[in-house]
Formats: structure tokens, sequence, C-alpha cells
């Protein structure tokens, strides 16, 4: 099963090659990577996900619980969390022009960040599945280019709110 | 240099100097008195501020610094002075191939919760990253097999940086920290502070957590109850005993609740393996009767051990009748990764082992354990450890048995890895803790050898035996030299059967007498040659088996460092054993270890015919 992995490190160099090195070194391929300075800029905040054998990443959390630079991990899959992702598509306009592409654009309370007069970039935010649905819904137009942030979540507050 | 300024205050506190000699004043504060290593470019200031040192201080608070042949063998040697002593070990080496030498100790060190530091040179800040001469991404390779790596770039943080991998090394679960070292932060000149640590905001937070975790009332009320429901309990103890210091804490326990004890390869010396209690080794080369108490007991309590695959090769076999299992080990990640448990606790084994000790005695807990005691006594009496006695080629064990009776199992004792391995575990007897040095879960060959020089530095006056094979000897043979360049007085005891002697048993057992690259018999080296040519001055070869006790006897007596090399038998092989991937039942105790089902210890032809038909699911 699919499991979201947020985990809070000291914000030095080298402690995501120990995180990911977890991964790897049990042969997990991990689905996508985020990392970023939190409030504390002397804390960074990683967001893994990862798709595996609950036994196995349950041992994957405990063992990055014993790295020094982690300070907590929480797998949050076990919480009701909140999860976002951006992707940018560059779609290419063909003949039937850019309305159609806006449409969906809106539907998908998407945005269109550039144009040119062969493509134009349109970004989305939202959760996997959203994100999944939009790129399905820009395919047809001919897709030329597409780059996904990877995803980051946050546990809700109120455990019972999910 | 400067004046005391307060009693609290390090007497050097802003005294500016290089930061090799911060690093070595550092290693000093420790409490370091021996570093091995070996010098090159990149740590050259480091080299040198140890000779400073040395030459400014009085002889007994110098930093004695041994250099072996190859890095490795410092690396094993730091090894075996940390498990000896329970110091941390120190090495320090170059760059690039200094450090990649000293993987497979870090490793090994890993892999047996040993607690070392390495320091290793690093190229300068500013060409780090350019492929620069004896360049090797040390950060990256170390990360996969260290408890912790430190690359040094700030130049403000030298003393903390080198302080806090000391302390991480010891705690917990101890383990290899390395500490890459750049060679112009070597050189930088700054006040020395005396004091400070690196702050690790979780680590330490978690590390306070684990030591000051107790058992609550609620939890040995608990175990006394699962204790109380069972007839048959068996302590299941390992390297974690050795390594919190808990053997006293574990002989108590035992002796209090009258509990047998079976112990790992890594947990021997934990309790006295003569001591009624004991059961001695378990697993893959465990004694029968260990084993068959571990099939019959009804419930298992695991303290500092992790039910790894050359105990319970098949998991769900293992233990069969126990309707308990209680798991106590300092490392939380451990509970329940293998084998799920009924009671568990995470924290230090001494601590928890006598909170438990003074709970029971609180509870009044009784329980008559003598019919189970007297079963497994009377497996250890039926069952015994034995061997091939009507021959005339020298069998290992016998060589073991009579070096164990000269010695009266005081000395302390490293190996190699294969047979000589096992069957040192199996005949020697292991009266106190730290008295046994092996290369448990990583299994290196090599390792004996510059493990007993360790060792010997850090417990001169204990006699130390490094027995080995002639292949693992040969893996760290320069170290031979060592040995005699330092006059450390270690005894080497290599038991030759001309090959990799347990490969070979795995090919007559598993693939049909094909000796692939497992024969040494055309190999044309004299060990004794060696030995002499490094300076021995006891070296000799033993093959008549009327000679062998004599012959140890002036081997052990003889003063300085002494070579042994003893012909044994090609065929001998380790038993008993459980291969891999299969349960206690399937159990192999070979010609000369009566079995509890005669069937299941059937062999074919000869010692060396044993056919199974299974398929190794594991080496």
């Amino acid at each position: 099963m699919k499991h979201t992995i947020s985990v809070l490190v000291e914000n030095h160099f080298g402690v995501l090659a120990r995180v990911s090195g977890l991964f790897s070194a049990r042969g997990f391929n991990i689905d996508s990577l985020c990392v970023g300075e939190t409030e504390d800029p002397s804390a960074s905040r990683m967001t893994v996900v990862v798709e595996g054998d609950d036994r196995v990443l349950e041992q994957i959390v405990k063992q990055l619980q014993k790295l020094v630079e982690v300070i907590e991990v929480t797998d949050l899959t076990k919480e009701s969390f909140v999860e976002r992702e951006l992707v940018m598509i560059k779609v290419a306009v063909n003949g039937n022009g850019r309305t159609p592409i806006i449409e969906v654009v809106n539907v998908f309370r998407a945005k269109v960040v550039d144009i040119n007069p062969d493509s134009m970039i349109v970004e989305a935010t939202g959760s996997e599945g959203k994100i999944r649905a939009f790129i399905d819904m820009m395919r047809p137009f001919g897709i030329k280019e597409l780059v996904r942030t990877g995803r980051i979540a946050m546990a809700r507050s109120l455990k019972n709110n999910g | 240099m400067a004046t005391v300024k307060s009693p609290t205050q390090h007497p050097l506190a802003g005294t500016v100097m290089p930061g090799a000699d911060m690093v070595v004043q550092v290693l000093a504060d420790e409490g370091v008195d021996t570093v091995f290593g070996y010098s090159g470019g990149a740590i050259l200031p480091t080299y040198d501020a140890i000779f400073k040192f040395n030459a400014a201080h009085a002889k007994n608070e110098q930093i004695r610094l041994i250099v072996p042949a190859n890095e490795q063998g410092a690396g094993f040697m730091a090894a075996g002075y940390a498990r000896a002593s329970g110091k941390v070990g120190v090495f320090v080496v170059t760059s690039g191939p200094g450090a990649t030498n000293c993987v497979t100790p870090i490793r090994d060190c890993m892999a047996d919760s040993i607690p070392v530091v390495l320091i290793c040179g690093q190229v300068p800040r500013a060409a780090i990253g350019s492929d620069a001469f004896q360049e090797a991404p040390v950060f990256n390779i170390m990360s996969a097999c260290a408890k912790h790596v430190f690359l040094l770039k700030n130049e403000n943080e030298i003393e903390e940086t080198i302080r806090t991998a000391f302390h991480i090394a010891r705690s917990g679960r101890p383990g290899p920290v390395v500490i890459d070292l750049p060679k112009d932060i070597q050189l930088y000149q700054a006040p020395f502070k005396g004091k400070g640590l690196l702050n690790f905001r979780g680590f330490e937070k978690r590390q306070a957590e684990a030591d000051a975790s107790r058992i609550t009332p609620e939890q040995s009320a608990e175990f006394f109850k699962q204790l109380g429901n069972s007839d048959r309990p068996l302590i299941y103890a390992g390297g974690g005993v050795i390594n919190s210091n808990a053997s006293d804490e574990l002989r108590a326990f035992a002796k209090e609740f009258q509990i047998p004890v079976v112990t790992t390869l890594m947990g021997l010396g934990a309790i006295d393996t003569t001591n009624e209690l004991s059961l001695s080794m378990l697993g893959m080369h465990g004694a029968a009767f260990a084993n068959y108490a571990v099939e019959d007991c009804d419930m298992i309590i695991a303290v500092g051990s992790r039910f790894d695959d050359r105990v319970a090769g098949k998991v769900k076999e293992f233990a069969p009748k126990a309707r308990y299992i209680a798991h106590m080990d300092v490392d939380a990640a451990e509970l329940g990764k293998v084998k799920s448990f009924t009671w568990s606790h995470a924290g230090d084994a001494g601590v928890t082992l006598k909170d438990l000790t003074d709970a029971g005695k609180k509870l009044k807990f009784r329980k008559d354990y003598k019919a189970w005691v007297a079963h497994v006594q009377a497996l250890k009496k039926n069952h015994a450890m034995s061997y091939k006695k009507e021959t005339d080629l020298i069998q290992p064990q016998y060589v073991i048995e009579a070096l164990n009776e000269i010695t009266k199992g005081k000395a302390i004792v490293s190996t190699g890895v294969g047979q000589h391995q096992m069957w040192a575990a199996q005949f020697f007897d292991f009266h106190e803790p730290r008295t046994w040095l092996t290369s448990g879960s990583m299994g290196t060959m090599g390792f004996g050898l510059p493990a007993a020089i360790g060792a010997q530095f850090a417990k001169p006056d204990h006699i130390v035996i490094d027995v080995d094979g002639d292949g693992s000897l040969r893996m760290n043979l320069g170290e031979l030299e060592t040995a005699t360049t330092y006059d450390c007085p270690v005894k080497v005891l290599l038991l030759n059967n001309l090959g990799d002697g347990m490969v070979r048993q795995w090919q007559q057992t598993y693939y049909e007498n094909r000796f692939s690259g497992s024969d040494k018999s055309l190999h044309r080296k004299d060990f004794v040659k060696c030995a002499q040519s490094d300076g021995y001055e006891f070296a000799e070869r033993l093959d008549d088996k009327s000679k062998v006790k004599e012959t140890l006897e002036r081997f052990v007596k003889h003063k300085g460092p002494a070579f042994l090399e003893v012909m044994i038998d090609r065929d001998a092989h380790v038993y008993p054993m459980v291969g891999p991937g299969m349960g206690y039942k399937e159990m192999l105790t070979g010609p000369y270890i009566k079995p509890r089902k005669p069937e299941l210890a059937e062999i074919k032809k000869a010692d060396d015919q044993v056919d199974l038909s299974q398929t190794p699911e594991l080496f």
C-alpha cells in the first residue's frame, strides 16, 4: 500500500542522502520526495511517498527514527492529513485553438501561466487524484512537457476531521 | 600553555591551536590511550599533532599510535580494543584509499554494534568534489554503513564534532561513527574551547527518553503473569548483554528465578558457559542441547538478541511451543522486527533485567522450574558436544579443548570466520563477558588477527589468542608483522585444513562435492616461515597428535608473540548444523553427537557425504 511519510530533520547537508538511503538500501523506489525549510529554518520537512509492504515500511520508519539528524517521523497514512502537489504542463495548441484547453483549466481551478504561439503552460494544484485527472484531460491536446513537484502533506489538527 | 582559570574550565581553554591539535586534545580528554592507523597526505597534520602531543606528555598520558599493514587492520584492531574493553576504539587514516579500506571494519562494527570512531583525512574543502588526488566520497560511502558520519565543513565546530562522535558511538545501541576531516580544517588556527557538543534535538530527546526508560509496575506484573503461566521458560541472551555490560544482571535474573540460558554467538560469556543454568550457544551451529531446549521451551525471554537468520533460520518454526515471547532490547526497532512478541520493553539490558529481578522479588514471584531445569540438564548430558576421537589426524575440536584446559578458559579469544570460528565458539568455556571476539553478523574473514592485536593493547595482562583458519588468516596476513613490531604478545593459533573449510562443508552437503574455489591444497605458502620472517621467536608447525598438549603449553607460555600452525583433519565438519532457512527439527548432529531422534541425524555414508535434498534459501 501507498504510504506518505513525513520526516522532520535537521537542516544539514547529507540528511537527504541518509534518509533516501534507507529506502534505496531495501530496493524501494520512492514515488515522490519533497524537501523544504519549515517555520524553523534550522529544520527541514521531507515528505516521502512510497509504495510497499506495511511491515517493511514500519521497519523503515523505525530505522528513520534512529538517524541522528532526524527530529521526528510520522507515517501520515495512519492519520488524517491533507496532501497537495503542483503540476506544470506544456500543452500543444493545435487547430482547435486555446479555448478548449482553457475550459478544462477552469474546471480544475488550474491556471494558465505562460502562452506561446504553439503551446501554453498550465499549472494545477491538488491531491494526487486531482492531478492525475487533470493530466488525463490534458493528454488529448498533446503534452509536450510535464513536471510535478511531488507531494507535500500535513496532518490535520483534529484527528476526526478527515 | 594557558593556566587553569576555573575548576570547570578546560586547562587549555582559550589557547590558539590548529584544528589537528584540537582533535588530538579531544581524543585525550575522551580517555583515548591508543590510536590505530596509517598516515598519508590528507591526515599528516593530525599525525604530527599526535607526535607533538606525545612529546609534550609523560609516558602514561601519551596516546599510543599503532600502525598496521593495511587500514582494514587498524579498523579491526580498534574493534578488538572496543570489544575487549567496552571503551570506544579509535582509528585514524588518510583520505581516499585509506578511508575506503575502512569500509569493511566500519560495516562490521555496525553489524555487531561495536562503538568505534574513525577519523579520515579528506582533501581540503576547496578541492572536495574535484576528483583530487586520494579523494573519495567518504560521506556518501560511509553513510550507508555507519551509525553516523560527519563531514567536518565548519571550522568552528572541530572539537564539538569529535566529542559528539564519541557520544553517538557510545549511546543507545553502540556503533561506528566516521568523521571526514578536510586537511585545511586540520590546519585552521583558532582558540580551543575545551567544551561543547553539537546539538541534535531529535537524537538527544530520544536518547534521554531511552536512558530514562524503566519498566512500569504494569509491565512487570504482565511479565510475571506470563512467566507464571509458563512451565519451561528459556532466556535467549545476545550481544546486547555484552555491549551493555549487563552480564551480572543477567546472571542474577537467571539465578533468582532459576531459568536456563542459551546465548547467541555474540552473547557468549554473558553467562559463564560452565554454569549449570547455561546451555551454551544456540543456532545454526549451536549445541544440540541448546537447540533442543529452544524446541521444548514454552516461553522465550530474549535479551539483547534479535532472532537473526543464523538463530531463527525459519522464523515460524523457531521455538514452536513458545506461548510467550518477551523481547527486551535497547533498540526499539528490533522489537517485533522478526518475531512478534507477547511482552516487550525498549531499554538498556542491565537496567531492564535489574528492574525485573527487583519487581519479581517484590511480587514474591516463585515458580518451581526444577523439572524443566532437570530436563535441560539431561539434554546437556545426553546430547553433549563430541567429535571424532579414534583417529591419528588432529581434530580441531581436540586442539580447542586442550587449549581451553591449558588457559582454564581465562584467555581472550578472537577468530576469523568459518569452521574454526564455530569450533572455538563450541569448545571453549567462556566464564566472563568480553573474552570472545568474533565477527558475528558480517562474518568478516581476516577479523581475528587484528582484533587480537587490538584486544591485547586494551588488556595487556591477559592472554589473547587468535584462533584462525588458513583462509581467514591470509586475508590480513600483513598484520602478523604488526604484532612483532610492537612486541604485542598475541598468540596466533592457525588451524590449517588447506582450504575454506566451511565453504567446503557446504559444498559437500549441498553442492555434490564440487569444490569450486575452496581448495587451497596447491597453495604453497609456508605459514611458519612467514611468521619467522616477521620476527616470531615462537613459530612452529604441529602435525603429530601426541604432541598437541605439550606444544600448546609452550605456545601459550611463550612471553612474546607466538605462532602455531596445526595441520588438522581436512574432513572435520562442524556439527550440529541447522541448514540455512531450516528449522531446528531438521538439525543434523553428525556422527558423534547423539541426536534426540536418530532418524534425523542419519548420515548416509561418511561424515562428509551428507546429502540433504533441501535447497538452501540463504547462504
